[in-house]
């Protein structure tokens, strides 16, 4: 185990209706990193999110995230403590405006209890005058400026993906889980979400692990790669190192390497 | 005569608002389909009857005593079943409303059939202060504008705080929440915890609503909180406007119009008939906005989540 | 995924329970639960009154069980959760008094009555839920319309009929001794059609290629459609279905207690969703066995309690299923994606 681990999976089992979804799947995280995860479909990339996120609960193994055991754990707790996820299909919520979408992910609102509410509703409005600066920053970054006061279900396709992740980063998280960030993403936006995605890491040390199926974009971006297949981890480490494994090309299926199957 | 019928129509209105405030906060503002709301309001309006007719209480201390009792009931009701499926909470919130009602009909505290009567003496007194002072602008004849005047301002008063709640942090992760539960719960929010909040505060507003119903009909018995009067509830939410606080003051007002209006319709048929007709009217009036204007009148047609 | 969380926390409430009794199938532990149950009370209170209590649940279990595939398939196959389920029934039973009083032989009023309902239930999907779905209608929107429907069914029962009590016109008093036990002849007769008509329906629901393609959607639809499978043929046909043994169910119920009011449909509408929920949404088997399971619940209660709180036990069975099994008592947890 590398001694800068902001996460930890060991031995992760997870059954579904008696299909073993992740088989003892074991692999870390270094802290600062933009790892991806790969593998052919059905090796258990999703439900290893849905573990780490707290959507679905471990059968056996553990999972510790900046050296808690975060195993079992809720999924608002888990994002509460700085690991929070996206998903695959984006869930923006399209009844609101593109801005409330922001303000609600604002991590430490009074305003959003009742009783602190109640007993002091200044203090709330402070933290939400703060909270609407730094989502109008981040919105900035996004290129979402201008749809600030849009209902989030008016935005295209590809916007909604920048504003999910906009979202996620509003939480001021320390581990971002992107599932598929890219799918459905114009390129160019794609490239975009990329360069926002190394500077911020640059800017805030933010670590990121995501899940992408395009090898060039895994290659050239991610500083490690995990690969998994059938439920477990067949290999880690650099782009290079994972690239070279004869594991993994076995994986894809007798594809010569991986970018083939992308 | 026509000006006492209209100002009883307004009362029913007052007191419908209120009970709809609070499943326009559940339905409306969080995604809950909440249908027992009428075992509540019977909760808070029975606890009221009881611990004054029974217990000698003062008619105001048994009303926050019937508003933290049905406020009890609302959480232990979420504690149960606000893990299930939508669908399936809505039944069993139904069923909770049926086990009130079934309660109240046969078991010896509630009086069974028969009924609690006699609670409201206290506030026959504050309705006669009122009255002389009313009289003094010449509407001293009307014996239930005092009951009229207050159920509205309570209304008034509720409608504003909710719509002040609502646009506060608090009010928008409710609407996280309607929007979409997983989301709102990967950015760290206690998704049970607000629903829980939502569905005791809908069920303090039933209790205030129950409170008076009491006052009105000065009897209370079990038929009166039939789960029936819920779909009412929900009926003139559509009318007025999903999501939309205002609009159950104008869904409210139109509804009981519309609906008490009939009575007013010469027609041949028998009394039993034109009750029916009511409920028949109500009836296809749910099919009609369901299909045609499912967001009612004031409702925003972008918060009315649209998904098969 | 919508659910995972839920359906997570469920399951786990329910696996402390549910892995103990795993080992066994479902069926057999069931049997032996009731067996057991009827042996305690044979036991407590006699043979006689614990085997009368029997006949009578098998009667109730019969027109729950019955009114229950109905409202199971619909909620499987379109999820629909259908509160005007309870007044198809009641429509059943006043079309037998329309049709009896319009001169037709009993018998042959009470098969006209399930067919024309099930031509009534062909005609809501029609003109209330194929558009509702093709305008991608939210949940609300199908339980307010629901509501409508089940308003304007009941209240047009009771706009032509009035809210009296009555009687499908066949009020035989006597009754057959079966040893010490006494059953009522019209009891009798529903207590044989209710079996028999659950034995054909379960048949039916096997053998037959409608049958199982019903089963086959209302356990996975999206599986089923790309299999290739006409989707508004089997909902025309849960539809006919539902309608015919809502109707059977009701004609049922108005032999077996003999009167009633155009409410009976609602009263009874809580103890179908418990037969529904106890034996698994979406599975017409697990219909007839819940609905057995409340009929004998309820009647077995009344040996104990007073028998006006015989409602009050399929409540109560519906509202502890819920809470522990919401699967139901042959349901597994399902992946869902």
């Amino acid at each position: 185990m590398s001694a800068d681990a902001i996460l930890e999976v060991a031995d992760a089992v997870k059954d579904f209706d008696g299909l073993r979804a992740v088989d003892g799947a074991s692999f870390h995280v270094e802290r600062g990193s933009i790892t991806a995860l790969i593998g052919p479909n059905g090796a258990g990339k999703t439900t290893m999110f849905d573990l780490l996120s707290g959507f679905a609960r471990l059968n056996t193994g553990t999972i510790r995230f900046a050296g808690r055991s975060i195993g079992g754990m809720a999924p608002h707790r888990i994002a509460r403590l700085g690991l929070v996820r996206t998903f695959q299909l984006t869930r923006v919520l399209a009844g609101m405006s593109v801005m409330d979408n922001m303000l609600l992910a604002a991590p430490s609102q009074p305003g959003e209890h009742l009783p602190s509410l109640i007993l002091g509703p200044r203090r709330a409005r402070a933290a939400e005058a703060r909270s609407r600066a730094d989502a109008q920053a981040l919105l900035e970054t996004f290129g979402l400026r201008d749809k600030a006061r849009d209902y989030a279900g008016a935005l295209s396709g590809g916007q909604r993906k920048l504003l999910e992740i906009a979202r996620a980063l509003m939480t001021q998280p320390s581990l971002v889980l992107l599932d598929e960030p890219m799918a459905g993403v114009n390129p160019t936006l794609g490239r975009a979400i990329l360069d926002h995605i190394a500077a911020l890491r640059e800017q805030r040390g933010t670590t990121f692990l995501f899940v992408e199926h395009d090898m060039d974009v895994v290659m050239s971006r991610a500083d490690r790669v995990i690969v998994m297949a059938q439920g477990r981890v067949i290999s880690a480490g650099t782009p290079a190192q994972v690239r070279a494994d004869p594991a993994v090309v076995e994986a894809y299926l007798g594809s010569a390497s991986p970018e083939t199957t992308a | 005569m026509s000006i006492d019928f209209w100002i009883n129509v307004g009362v029913l209105a007052g007191i419908y608002g209120i009970f709809t405030l609070g499943l326009q906060l559940n339905a409306g503002f969080t995604g809950l389909l909440n249908f027992g709301q009428a075992g509540f309001m019977a909760i808070g309006a029975y606890t009221v009857g009881i611990l004054v007719v029974d217990r000698g209480w003062s008619l105001w201390l048994a009303l926050p005593a019937g508003i933290v009792l049905a406020v009890l009931a609302g959480l232990f009701v979420g504690i149960a079943s606000l893990r299930l499926r939508s669908d399936h909470f809505a039944i069993a919130t139904i069923a909770f409303a049926e086990i009130v009602r079934y309660t109240l009909q046969n078991a010896a505290f509630s009086g069974g059939n028969q009924g609690v009567l006699g609670f409201d003496a206290e506030w026959r007194a504050v309705s006669d202060w009122m009255l002389p002072w009313l009289a003094t602008i010449g509407l001293g004849a009307y014996t239930q504008l005092p009951l009229f005047i207050v159920v509205w301002l309570a209304f008034v008063a509720l409608l504003l705080m909710m719509k002040g709640l609502q646009a506060t942090p608090w009010g928008r992760v409710l609407r996280g929440i309607r929007e979409d539960e997983d989301a709102t719960a990967a950015l760290g929010k206690d998704v049970f915890a607000y629903k829980l909040q939502s569905l005791a505060l809908a069920a303090a507003l039933a209790a205030v609503a129950g409170f008076f119903v009491a006052l009105n009909v000065t009897y209370l018995y079990p038929t009166v909180f039939d789960p029936t009067f819920t779909f009412f509830g929900y009926a003139l939410l559509v009318l007025g406007g999903f999501a939309s606080y205002g609009g159950v003051a104008l869904g409210s007002v139109l509804f009981w119009t519309l609906l008490e209006g009939t009575r007013l319709i010469e027609t041949s048929l028998s009394a039993g008939q034109q009750a029916s007709l009511r409920f028949i009217i109500v009836g296809v009036f749910l099919l009609l906005i369901s299909r045609l204007r499912p967001q009612g009148l004031l409702g925003n047609v972008n918060e009315m989540r649209v998904r098969p | 995924m919508t659910d995972t969380t839920q359906t997570e926390r469920t399951e786990a409430r329910a696996s402390v329970l549910s892995s103990a009794l795993a080992a066994l199938p479902r069926p057999a532990l069931l049997l032996a639960v009731l067996i057991v149950l009827l042996c305690a009370l044979v036991i407590a209170f006699g043979p006689v009154r614990a085997l009368q209590a029997t006949v009578n649940g098998f009667v109730a279990g019969s027109y729950t069980g019955l009114g229950a595939i109905g409202l199971t398939l619909v909620l499987g196959v379109l999820k629909l959760v259908n509160f005007a389920h309870g007044d198809l029934l009641v429509t059943g039973a006043y079309f037998t008094i329309l049709f009896a009083w319009l001169g037709l032989p009993l018998p042959l009023a009470m098969l006209t009555a399930m067919l024309a309902t099930a031509a009534l239930a062909l005609a809501t999907e029609k003109i209330i839920w194929q558009p509702l779905r093709l305008a991608k209608a939210g949940s609300l929107q199908l339980f307010l319309s629901a509501i409508g429907l089940g308003l304007v069914l009941r209240f047009t029962v009771q706009f032509f009929a009035g809210s009296q009590v009555r009687t499908l016109g066949a009020n035989v008093v006597t009754s057959i001794a079966i040893g010490p036990l006494r059953l009522g002849t019209l009891q009798a007769l529903a207590l044989v059609v209710g079996i028999s008509a659950m034995v054909i329906v379960g048949l039916v629901l096997r053998f037959t290629s409608i049958g199982k393609e019903m089963r086959a959607f209302a356990d996975n639809r999206a599986l089923a459609e790309v299999s290739g499978i006409d989707t508004q043929h089997i909902i025309n046909v849960t539809w006919i279905a539902s309608g015919f043994l809502a109707a059977l169910s009701g004609i049922l119920y108005a032999t077996a207690i003999g009167s009633f009011n155009p409410n009976f449909g609602i009263t009874l509408l809580l103890s179908l969703f418990a037969a529904t929920v106890l034996g698994g949404i979406g599975n017409p088997y697990g219909a007839l066995v819940g609905g057995l399971v409340i009929g004998l619940s309820q009647e077995w209660s009344t040996l104990l309690f007073n028998a006006r709180w015989k409602p009050a036990v399929g409540f109560a069975l519906l509202i502890l299923m819920l809470m522990f099994m919401p699967q139901g008592i042959f349901g597994r947890a399902k992946r869902r994606s």
